[in-house]
């Protein structure tokens, strides 16, 4: 187990280390220094300004190799930065991005662990539903209905929600987010709506086949055959048993709870790291979108590992080394 | 209770615990006096030293303070004094030198704020000197504030020097930058053209004349600023940095600045307007005087004209990225007032007014044009196109002119939001014609292949590889809707038989190749700094060429007669030798087509009637203070048209019901058996 631990744990940051230089190169290869300075001081400073915007922000070393100085480069301060966890300051604002990511950690949260928290048992209940009436019409309703919600654009969700929600029943504001406890739920409750039901219908889709699969098993005839009633046949032996794929699929999104949704915070203007990513991408603001990309890629190793992780627990038969 | 009741109830528990309202601000707010606007992205910056960007400026111009500020409806603009008693007058020195001599008012406060605590325990204010507006100038200079306008600014006398005497001792001297602020600047010396005589007098004294230099001081980049503010807010020690928060003068002060979704501004109960309205200031009194639509618009109301301002309490401005739910928050009365989305503009515009729908609201259809220019240009440098393919060049450039209908362009592509531009002088600024046409800018087909056939490309087509002449059109724009836009220029040049190409990278390759000079024509847009024409005729003066240093002048244009037109020109008054001086430069304009000029920009702003007190400015200008609402009448009108429909609720639960139940007795029915 240590051992495979310490495998992951090497290949993980073989990964991490990967994903940092591809970020490097390619930002570089489309945008110059030049080009991030202008951004983040108008489009009308005089080339003084924005040379000294370079030299003040460290954009004026060699990139890649200093002959004088092989240690004086961006790529390794670039590095340096990232694996001392120094974030340093936004290039378009100049806002320290610890800061920014503890602001923005909150707003997240608020919105993807109850869309996380509601959405599984939501997913498990529908696909349970169908699973148990399943070749009767309620099924072949449930799985046409999910086909149908999964292969709808998440934006057409977003604007269709934003309109009939909150132009037409104006039941929930249409965007905007407050952190006052007493109004936050009238933001979020639009957001989560369309949330829900844009990961209903895949997740629906992938356990109905889970468990149709399972209730096909002898142990649940057997279980039948003595008598247990159908609701603690799907609950007791049926949920238990689809464990491993439903953790494949659901562990490894736990780690990205916090990164936040980007498309969702975006258009509802929720301030979450979400869509502070979406602004770095605009902005070409080159000092957040690597700390927002070096913390995706670490979540990602981490939740890979901690999905490994969950199949020993639900699943004594595995070992991992 | 059955499951399916369960659920209903739960449901709809759930939906009485949201409130079930579309309201986006506490309901205790609704009849307070509060002016609702949406921003598109967060401020960069709040630094009045450094910010550029409007939104930058409609947070931060509403509480820092300028010397000057411009008159809120005369037309042209025309400046008014600010923190001063009077707009000084320039004082041509023995020396070439010019002097500004500024009396600030007395009694004038920063807002309260802790870092006052610099100056002394327990200070948590303290008044307005000379000497921090001579601050805030020298800021401009200091390399590690990097003020963009330290170029146009560098005029004043010693300013630069002073800079490079600060960065000198912060290089050289260990330990210099961890001096306060205010003792950096004291250490490095005066700059010899800002000087504080007296705690209310300030003299500038620039190195050659330039009367642009007043409208300097009506830009936030002169506001002053208190030194104890910039040394306490230096991002340590869970202190904010300078950039993140405002300590002013002005009306307003910043309460809350969550900039990534909620910016507050309250009414800052110290503001000098408000304590002094006896003194009948022009900046903190709504004016008496406007133009002739200001009557038929309200905005000389007696109702308002010539009372102290403020009229607001608080602004509240909420982040909207998307404009179609900005727009609809508008529609729902949450807002204000807003900019017409493209996706909305028939529902709210028909034949360049109000729809009927939006008049019936109570709402109003604001048009101003901006102070800007779009424009075609031609790379100068260009073999082909420029200056060095000599008069071939040149008929080229007006045949192309000649080709481009800009009318239908805006109707096309703006909704007609634009004026088609004769020059690149916008109008409200000196020097612009209304009779003016320019005899290039005429869609006139049959002259323009005239034009090109006397150039040797008859039909279009170079006579050296026989096939049309291939002309690049560079963009920076990759989007499918730009492209349509260049695509009509595009096809407009075809009709000429010319075969031009368009180019469209991404703007970072797009900028690289203006870097290198590897472009032929681009569409561009400026808008002004400042109402002056020079603001405009200096971008194409040579000494501002793009390969020249990077300077605005991107479309290289460089020309003796121009140049010492323009010399002259920038340095002088509004008189009539100025206004010959830009006739007989926009008339080399003309005739040479360095720009194939487009149009101006025309803003539509739609405000509900409940927002008085709104004139479009144009500029990016502090205008809050002279707003005013009824805070009664909006809420009354936004509690009847934003009632829930709860209906589609039930209807929703009894749809899945009777899906559901029918399969569920089915099922039992078949189990049983």
């Amino acid at each position: 187990m240590t051992t495979w631990l310490l495998r992951r744990l090497v290949w993980g940051a073989l990964t991490v280390l990967g994903v940092l230089g591809f970020l490097f190169v390619l930002f570089f290869a489309t945008a110059q220094p030049e080009d991030v300075a202008r951004r983040a001081i108008g489009e009308k400073a005089p080339p003084e300004a924005i040379a000294q915007w370079i030299a003040n922000h460290g954009y004026d070393r060699p990139r890649i190799w200093n002959p004088e100085n092989p240690f004086d480069t961006m790529l390794l301060e670039h590095y340096r930065r990232m694996l001392t966890f120094d974030f340093g300051r936004s290039d378009a604002d100049d806002v320290p991005i610890s800061q920014r990511l503890g602001d923005g950690v909150g707003p997240s949260l608020a919105l993807t662990v109850p869309l996380f928290l509601l959405g599984l048992p939501l997913a498990l209940a529908a696909s349970l539903l169908v699973a148990f009436f399943r070749e009767t019409y309620i099924d072949r309703m449930g799985v046409v209905l999910a086909v149908v919600a999964m292969s709808i654009s998440i934006l057409i969700y977003i604007l269709a929600g934003q309109y009939l929600i909150g132009v037409l029943l104006r039941w929930f504001p249409i965007s905007g987010f407050a952190s006052d406890p007493s109004v936050i739920a009238r933001f979020l409750a639009l957001p989560l709506l369309v949330g829900l039901l844009n990961g209903i219908g895949s997740d629906v889709r992938l356990y109905r086949t889970v468990f149709v699969e399972e209730t096909n098993r002898d142990y649940v005839r057997t279980a039948f055959a003595k008598g247990a009633g159908d609701g603690r046949v799907m609950a007791r032996h049926v949920l238990p048993n689809a464990m491993i794929p439903i953790l494949t699929h659901e562990v490894v999104r736990i780690p990205f709870l916090f990164t936040g949704a980007l498309l969702l915070e975006s258009f509802f203007g929720i301030p979450g790291l979400g869509s502070i990513t979406v602004d770095a991408i605009h902005a070409n603001d080159f000092a957040t979108l690597r700390v927002m990309v070096y913390l995706g890629a670490l979540l990602f190793v981490a939740g890979q590992i901690l999905t490994d992780l969950a199949y020993t627990l639900a699943d004594p038969r595995v070992r991992l080394g | 209770m059955s499951r399916q009741q369960a659920f209903a109830l739960a449901l709809g528990l759930g939906l009485a615990a949201f409130g079930c309202s579309n309201n986006p601000y506490p309901d205790a707010d609704d009849t307070l006096r509060v002016f609702y606007t949406a921003y598109s992205e967060p401020p960069k910056t709040l630094d009045p030293q450094v910010a550029y960007s409007t939104v930058d400026h409609d947070v931060l111009s509403n509480i820092y303070e300028t010397l000057l500020e411009y008159h809120y409806l005369k037309r042209p603009y025309q400046l008014i004094p600010g923190l001063v008693v009077d707009v000084p007058e320039a004082e041509p020195q023995p020396d070439g030198t010019v002097a500004y001599r500024f009396q600030l008012r007395r009694g004038v406060l920063f807002a309260e704020d802790p870092s006052f605590s610099l100056g002394g325990e327990g200070v948590v204010q303290r008044e307005l000197l000379a000497s921090d507006v001579a601050f805030g100038i020298l800021r401009i200079a200091d390399p590690a504030v990097n003020s963009p306008v330290l170029v146009p600014l560098s005029k004043i006398a010693g300013l630069a020097a002073f800079g490079e005497r600060l960065q000198k001792l912060r290089d050289e001297e260990p330990g210099f930058s961890s001096l306060r602020i205010d003792e950096q600047y004291r250490r490095a010396g005066p700059a010899t053209g800002v000087r504080a005589t007296n705690p209310d007098r300030l003299e500038i004294v620039t190195q050659v004349p330039y009367p642009q230099i007043l409208y300097w001081f009506a830009m936030p980049f002169t506001s002053p600023v208190p030194w104890e503010a910039v040394a306490w807010y230096d991002g340590e020690g869970g202190r904010p940095g300078f950039s993140e928060i405002a300590v002013g003068t002005g009306p307003f002060r910043l309460t809350r600045y969550d900039k990534r979704s909620r910016i507050v501004l309250d009414r800052n109960p110290d503001w000098w307007g408000a304590r002094h309205p006896e003194w009948g200031a022009p900046s903190a009194t709504y004016p008496t005087e406007g133009m002739p639509e200001d009557v038929a618009r309200g905005t000389l109301d007696p109702a308002l004209a010539g009372r102290a301002l403020p009229f607001l309490d608080r602004i509240e401005m909420r982040l909207e990225k998307e404009t179609i739910p900005a727009f609809a928050k508008f529609t729902q009365g949450y807002y204000d007032r807003s900019t017409i989305p493209k996706e909305s503009f028939d529902q709210a515009v028909r034949n360049g007014a109000l729809s009927p729908e939006m008049e019936a609201r109570g709402m109003r259809l604001e048009r101003a044009v901006r102070p800007g220019v779009f424009y075609l240009g031609f790379n100068m440098e260009d073999p082909v196109v420029g200056a060095a393919a000599g008069d071939r060049g040149r008929l080229l450039r007006q045949a192309m002119s000649l080709a481009v209908d800009v009318q239908e362009f805006l109707r096309i592509f703006l909704n007609d939001r634009g004026i088609p531009a004769q020059s690149p002088i916008p109008p409200g600024i000196f020097g612009y014609d209304e009779e003016y046409r320019n005899p290039f800018r005429t869609p006139d087909l049959a002259r323009a292949r005239a034009l090109l056939a006397e150039a040797g490309y008859a039909g279009g087509i170079d006579p050296e590889t026989r096939r049309p002449l291939r002309i690049t059109f560079d963009t920076g724009d990759t989007s499918v809707q730009s492209r349509l836009r260049y695509l009509y220029f595009i096809d407009a040049w075809k009709r000429l038989g010319l075969d031009v190409e368009l180019a469209a990278t991404n703007y970072n390759q797009f900028r690289d190749k203006v870097r290198r000079g590897a472009y032929q024509l681009f569409m561009w847009g400026w808008v002004a700094d400042y109402p002056d024409p020079e603001n405009f005729l200096f971008l194409l003066w040579s000494e501002l060429a793009q390969s020249n240093g990077g300077g605005p002048n991107t479309a290289n244009f460089a020309d003796p007669r121009y140049d010492a037109l323009f010399h002259d020109m920038k340095d002088r008054g509004n008189d009539d030798r100025r206004l010959e001086q830009i006739a007989e430069m926009r008339a080399l304009l003309e005739h040479e087509r360095p720009w194939i000029e487009l149009f101006h920009p025309e803003d539509y702003a739609l405000v509900h009637g409940w927002l008085q007190g709104f004139a479009p400015m144009g500029l990016p200008v502090p205008t809050w203070k002279y707003h005013a609402v009824d805070a009664e009448a909006r809420a009354e009108r936004r509690t009847a048209w934003n009632r829930p429909v709860r209906w589609p609720l039930a209807a929703g639960v009894v749809l899945a019901v009777a899906l559901l139940v029918p399969g569920i007795v089915t099922w039992r029915r078949e189990r049983r058996a």
